[in-house]
């Protein structure tokens, strides 16, 4: 299709609303990633430099190791673990206080306080509750007569408990925005609904979640990057272990970049992890977004 | 056309930020015979060190650092704290490519061969041989360490080891001698079997032995059976090319670690250090090893009285064997003008003198690199009131220096110490048999090894 | 919920009123249980922390911690800089977010989706790949040490575009239409119709923003070599012994930190029915 006058036209006005980000994000985040693009194509010295040409080396390496093919078991179970459940998590805590009662303040900053919490310092105290001998949770577990497990040193209960932490530390975003999704349905359409006879459940799955369908697409897609790029929860809590079961590709990255100092190599990986995510988002706006509801 | 024109200029843009590819392209290290400035060099007024102590240990930096500005007033010195030791390493690698480094940056012990392939050290040796700087009575173990090809790159600056921490009250209550501490690995097997506490429901309620998983502790478990972690003499006598622990000692070591856990008397805490620690004082586990800076947390806050005992050996107590220090050290970098270099160096010195060293044990639990400094005052006060602290000291002087026990230097350090905690685990968990979880361990380290090695040719 | 009938159904059911405060106190708690454990923990000393059974209040409280954060580190000047840029930060999102979600929301042009996806893939670039490059550009600007080093790469958010683009999606199309009947210019609509409707979404672009900025740790470390332009979370990592964890210490430190965000969380959310209140009686 040719491009007409008025075609150039409309895309002139809309770049000038958005020259402003655009130029922010060309300058920190597009010329970046092209020279982490280049990097990927050579091997480096510890000091960043490059030292000879690679070719695709690192990616052909990167694509047949086991560690690499172990890492993306990681993150997906990490994200399936962790994005489905804190954003129904998120809307259930959401309608129970989106209601109009004396000091749902309270409750409200209560719930949605872990958005203050920076994810260094939410995973420290998790750190300290997870603890085997000495941590409270596995004390109150022995108390009701549970045998809690060993947190982070059984692979397994490893990753559930780096996802119960990333849970937590993003139950307050998404219950603020949620929040802000149901404050935003107007009152009339429940009236309707009532007087045509809707109630409870039902008024929860036809009008509810319908009417809060684009923060919930919203969720899904963010909610679905920041785990695949979640850091310093798995840092702090597991460094990636034990055996590599938290060492998700975000986590290699960091360690290839920054502890080992392979730069053209960590490149690559953040290459093909950007890559994913892409392909991963433009099927979640092909397959997902056409549910979504928008008035 | 117009489009491609747009490319061009887009990847000219990419290229303009890659740019200059950093310093240094061709051989080599740091170069160990390179000249100090001459003595004549007036001293910058002021210099930036970057360290990474945290807590009271930053507090004692800054002491430090207070007292020399005030000591002249020729050189201010300024104490910048950059994160932990691997943020401190990240970021004083981003800084090195664009010239904005410190003067002085503490890096840990296991970033030596790093500093060396950065190309970026003025080494200290210069400094020495320049100034017939008197270092005979400083720790050999520690400048064996850090020495490289009998020169010193860099300063030592906060040195500690491992040794074993043992609850008395749990000796006493279960009839073993409260001032006799195992020191061999049967030996603790066999006291971790009496001091493990069961309560009427089976569970445990006290371990015998609860050592963190910490590549540390496999690398001093290697030094102290007589064995080499990686060959060329520990990456000493020359670069190293592979890493060899999958040998029998390597595999005595997780035997022993794996049949404890087994057999129900060892607690395995994970890799999480002060979780360990916090088992120890709240008597969860009986004993345990850790590095010597925490002599102070445990007195502290221990509710029964702490011993310390040599860090435990394989049975045959192997005569080359002995334990690796830890800690960091001081580096001066090459790119700052000479007359930091000279004002870096003044600093250093008056670092390393007896009563600075003293009043550092004495702020922080480290012990002196000179043995002068243990006749000033605060290290005598520090050792009445912590005479615990002397192990320490006994076991790093007691260690016969050779290959095996001045440590391993490796460009993939950081790496190595993680892929072996990978492999402790897998044998913990039982999902491999101690050689294979060996094997595949030093194959993998090997690996990298030759790509560091091709790359930082 | 409707917030009339709600209120009608809960003074007729005095009971039912008990029971969801009840739940909603008890779930509250629990949510907020680490937090709460946080502040607990800060008032123990270190032996206290270290007995078992793990202790919940303090036995006798302390504020020692507190004393020994403020010996070591300037937490005030820390904070005065995390506020400096965190507010930069938000007001610059604001801004550009909503310029350029209005344009991906009411705006028809070709090459949208495209340029909507060119946005949101920032989010998907790992961090480790822009931010040595970043530091290269701050320190050519001669921006090391400032508080525009700080701020500007984050003065755009492609969360934020988001999230406001799914607000505006929500506003009824007519108003548009309306709009450009009475001779509205495109600017105008988005000031006048546009932002005052999405006020709820703008508050949590902006608490967002703020907390995100707030609570950033490497890049402040990598752009900063001066103490005194060093924001908090580098204070927290200061104060964490990488061998001996001081928890009381940590966590007294962590309370001061989170002190002033978590009062600023209290205050947004009214922002946010304030702003509910207004959509609801213009829409």
């Amino acid at each position: 299709m040719r491009w007409t006058r008025r075609d150039l036209r409309s895309l002139g006005v809309g770049l000038v609303y958005l020259a402003p980000a655009l130029f922010i994000f060309v300058v920190f985040v597009f010329i970046p990633l092209g020279r982490t693009f280049y990097l990927s194509l050579f091997h480096t010295r510890v000091t960043g430099a490059t030292s000879s040409f690679a070719g695709l080396d690192h990616y052909i390496d990167l694509l047949t190791s086991e560690t690499f093919r172990s890492g993306l078991t990681a993150t997906g179970l990490f994200a399936v673990y962790t994005v489905p459940i804190g954003i129904i998590l998120g809307l259930v805590l959401a309608v129970l206080l989106n209601q109009r009662l004396r000091a749902i303040n309270v409750f409200r900053t209560m719930m949605a306080s872990t958005i203050a919490i920076s994810a260094a310092v939410g995973a420290l105290i998790w750190l300290l509750l997870f603890s085997p001998s000495l941590g409270l949770l596995n004390y109150v577990l022995s108390l009701v007569g549970i045998r809690g497990p060993e947190w982070l040193i059984q692979p397994t209960i490893a990753i559930i408990a780096v996802s119960i932490t990333t849970i937590w530390l993003t139950l307050g975003t998404n219950i603020i925005v949620l929040l802000a999704g149901l404050q935003g349905i107007p009152e009339e359409i429940y009236e309707a609904a009532r007087l045509d006879g809707a109630r409870g459940a039902r008024m929860f799955t036809r009008i509810t979640v319908p009417m809060v369908s684009p923060s919930l697409f919203f969720l899904l897609v963010v909610d679905t990057i920041a785990v695949l790029q979640a850091f310093t929860q798995i840092h702090l809590l597991t460094r990636g272990g034990p055996v590599d079961a938290t060492r998700t590709i975000v986590y290699g990255i960091y360690l290839d970049a920054f502890q080992n100092f392979q730069f053209g190599f960590a490149s690559a990986e953040s290459v093909v992890l950007f890559t994913l995510v892409l392909v991963l988002t433009i099927i979640q706006f092909r397959f997902v977004e056409r549910r979504v509801h928008y008035q | 056309m117009r489009k491609f024109a747009a490319l061009a200029l887009g990847l000219s843009m990419v290229a303009a930020a890659c740019g200059g590819g950093g310093p240094g392209g061709g051989g080599g290290g740091t170069d160990l015979s390179a000249q100090a400035p001459g003595k004549d060099v007036k001293p910058a007024a002021k210099i930036v060190w970057w360290h990474a102590m945290t807590g009271l240990n930053s507090d004692a930096v800054n002491k430090m650092v207070a007292a020399y500005n005030k000591s002249q007033n020729n050189i201010t010195v300024e104490a910048v704290f950059q994160g932990t030791y691997d943020d401190l390493l990240s970021k004083l690698n981003t800084a090195l490519a664009s010239n904005a480094a410190p003067a002085i940056a503490q890096v840990f012990d296991i970033g030596q061969r790093y500093m060396y392939d950065s190309k970026e050290v003025l080494p200290m040796q210069a400094f020495i041989d320049r100034d017939k700087f008197d270092t005979s009575d400083f720790e050999p173990a520690v400048l064996n360490y850090y020495k490289y090809q009998d020169k010193l790159q860099s300063m030592p600056f906060n040195a500690s080891s491992s040794i074993l921490y043992y609850n008395k009250d749990a000796f006493k209550e279960v009839g073993l001698d409260p001032e006799k501490p195992p020191t061999t690995f049967s030996e603790v097997t066999e006291y971790a079997k009496k001091l493990t506490k069961k309560d009427a429901s089976g569970q445990t309620v006290r371990y015998g032995f609860g050592p963190s998983i910490y590549g540390w502790f496999f690398e001093q478990w290697m030094a102290v059976s007589g064995q080499l972690y990686a060959d060329n003499g520990n990456g000493r006598d020359d670069r190293a090319t592979k890493v060899v622990y999958n040998n029998a000692a390597g595999k005595a070591i997780l035997d022993w670690w794996k049949a404890g856990l087994d057999g129900g008397y060892f607690n395995n805490p994970g890799i999480d250090n002060p979780g360990s620690q916090n088992a120890f004082n709240a008597g969860k586990n009986a004993m345990y090893v850790e590095s010597t800076a925490q002599m102070r947390n445990h007195i502290n806050n221990a509710k029964f009285p702490v011993g310390t005992g040599f860090f435990p050996r394989p049975d045959n107590k192997p005569k080359d064997g002995g334990n690796i220090i830890g800690g960091a050290s001081l580096y001066i970098m090459k790119s700052r003008p000479p007359a930091e270099q000279q004002a870096a160096w003044e600093f250093v010195k008056y670092a390393m003198s007896p009563l600075t060293q003293a009043q550092w044990q004495a702020d922080t639990g480290y012990y002196p690199i000179r043995k002068s400094a243990y006749n000033e005052a605060p290290s005598k006060e520090w050792a009445t009131k912590y005479p615990q602290f002397l192990t320490a000291v006994n076991q790093i002087r007691e260690a016969p220096q050779n290959r095996m026990t001045n440590g391993a230097v490796l460009g993939v350090f950081s790496q190595a110490r993680a892929r072996t905690q990978k492999m402790i685990e897998s044998v913990l968990l039982g999902q491999a048999t101690s050689q294979q979880a060996l094997d595949a361990a030093v194959a993998e380290v090997n690996d990298a090894i030759d790509k560091y090695n091709k790359a930082n040719k | 919920m409707s917030t009339v009938a709600m209120q009608q159904r809960t003074q007729r059911l005095p009971y039912r009123k008990a029971g969801t405060y009840l739940t909603l106190a008890l779930v509250s708690v629990l949510v907020a249980f680490p937090l709460l454990l946080a502040l607990s923990y800060s008032f123990m000393s270190e032996s206290e922390i270290a007995t078992f059974p793990p202790p919940v209040l303090p036995a006798r409280p302390t504020f020692d911690n507190y004393g020994r954060v403020l010996a070591t580190i300037p937490i005030g000047r820390y904070l005065l800089n995390s506020f400096v840029v965190s507010s930069v930060v938000v007001i610059g999102q604001l801004v550009t977010a909503s310029l350029a979600a209005y344009a991906f929301s009411f705006l028809v042009f070709r090459g949208r989706q495209l340029l909507f996806f060119l946005f949101l893939s920032t989010l998907m670039i790992p961090w480790e790949a822009t931010i040595i490059p970043n530091y290269m550009t701050i320190r050519s600007l001669g921006w090391l040490d400032t508080y525009q080093g700080l701020a500007v790469p984050f003065l755009a958010t492609a969360f934020g575009t988001f999230l406001l683009r799914q607000a505006f999606l929500q506003i009824p199309r007519e108003l548009w239409d309306a709009a450009r009947i009475d001779g509205a210019t495109t600017f105008r609509f988005l000031r006048d119709v546009v932002i005052p409707l999405s006020r709820p979404a703008l508050g949590t672009v902006a608490i967002y923003g703020f907390l995100s900025t707030y609570n950033q740790y490497f890049w402040p470390l990598l752009v900063t070599n001066q103490t005194l332009m060093r924001t908090t979370q580098v204070g927290i990592a200061q104060l964490r012994f990488e061998e001996t964890l001081r928890w009381g210490l940590v966590m007294a430190g962590v309370i001061m930190v989170a002190a002033p965000t978590l009062a600023l969380l209290v205050l947004g959310q009214r922002q946010l029915i304030r702003g509910l209140t207004a959509g609801a009686v213009k829409g």
